[in-house]
């Protein structure tokens, strides 16, 4: 019988790519939480999902959304690449949306308009501070 | 002998649902960027250590990922339905102030929460009775001051029918 399901029960998932082996297609490591009944404490549990990339823009380690496809598109590939959430060493920041590297920012946050090889002295003489006449002593 | 760990009421099942914030139906990600170092991210790594197994507890379907030293300042993300996203900067904020803000911005209020409490209550009548699993009694026996099952305990010699029997035989000669 050939009733495809509509779709699977995760909608948006995220997770760590692990495999780009497979032409446009990513293997994703997707981990939730499961609380463990004895100990009620919760662990990572994993599970593994394929992604649709069809411009093959991931790499081994990105953080990836992915969309659960309307149908299934193969036996295994449920989801497609909704958008790459932190590229590996290219993450950016969402807050200030500059580079960063782990807890240092790659990029400087204040922008400097100004020449850095402009020289002191020639600042000053774009100032133009000239020694005003004294005024007249009493 | 007491529990072990550091702060064993995290994994009590009171602590678990005591927890404040259920997510509205439209949250089906949350993702929490901290530091495992620096004042700064300490509201985060306080509110990752006690609020994520009460949140985790409450909203079983959301899927919770956490990310330790990706970005020098903290955040939380959350993915909503239709591809939306919420970002909210935690940086030097405490716990409590971080939970507040998350239940205020996509957590379902208490007025909510307590009527849908009451929906389900309206559901399960207790005056029913049926299996044990949908209702809370299956017989009125088991109600203390009723008659009991001729089972557990035999009944008085009054109320057996052979004795109602005979004694009508015996008043209609």
């Amino acid at each position: 019988m050939s009733t495809r399901q509509a779709s699977v029960h995760a909608k948006w998932i995220i997770g760590q790519v692990i495999g780009t082996k497979m032409k446009k297609t990513a293997k994703v490591r997707v981990t939730r939480l499961v609380l463990d009944p004895y100990l009620l404490k919760y662990y990572n549990k994993r599970k593994t999902y394929f992604a649709h990339d069809p411009l093959e823009q991931c790499t081994i380690g990105d953080v990836v959304l992915l969309k659960a496809l309307p149908e299934k598109r193969s036996k295994h590939v449920n989801h497609e690449l909704a958008e790459i959430v932190y590229k590996v060493g290219q993450v950016v920041d969402p807050l200030t949306g500059k580079r960063v590297a782990g807890t240092q920012y790659l990029e400087p946050l204040t922008e400097s308009t100004e020449d850095t090889e402009v020289s002191l002295m020639e600042k000053l003489e774009q100032l133009n501070i000239t020694a005003s006449t004294p005024p007249s002593a009493s | 002998m007491p529990m072990k760990g550091r702060f064993p009421i995290r994994r009590t099942l009171e602590y678990l649902q005591k927890g404040e914030v259920v997510f509205k139906k439209s949250v089906k990600i949350m993702t929490v960027n901290y530091n495992t170092h620096g004042d700064l991210s300490e509201g985060a790594r306080k509110f990752v250590f006690f609020n994520i197994p009460q949140i985790q507890y409450k909203n079983p379907w959301v899927q919770i990922m956490m990310f330790k030293n990706m970005t020098p300042s903290p955040f939380l993300r959350f993915y909503l339905d239709e591809g939306e996203q919420v970002l909210v900067d935690v940086e030097g904020k405490d716990h409590k102030e971080i939970t507040n803000h998350v239940k205020m911005i996509l957590g379902k209020s208490d007025k909510v929460l307590e009527a849908e409490a009451l929906a389900k209550m309206e559901l399960s009548n207790p005056a029913n009775f049926g299996p044990k699993k949908y209702f809370l009694r299956e017989c009125i026996s088991e109600v203390e001051g009723q008659v009991p099952h001729p089972g557990f305990v035999p009944l008085p010699k009054e109320m057996t029918g052979k004795y109602r029997a005979k004694l009508a035989a015996a008043s209609d000669e």
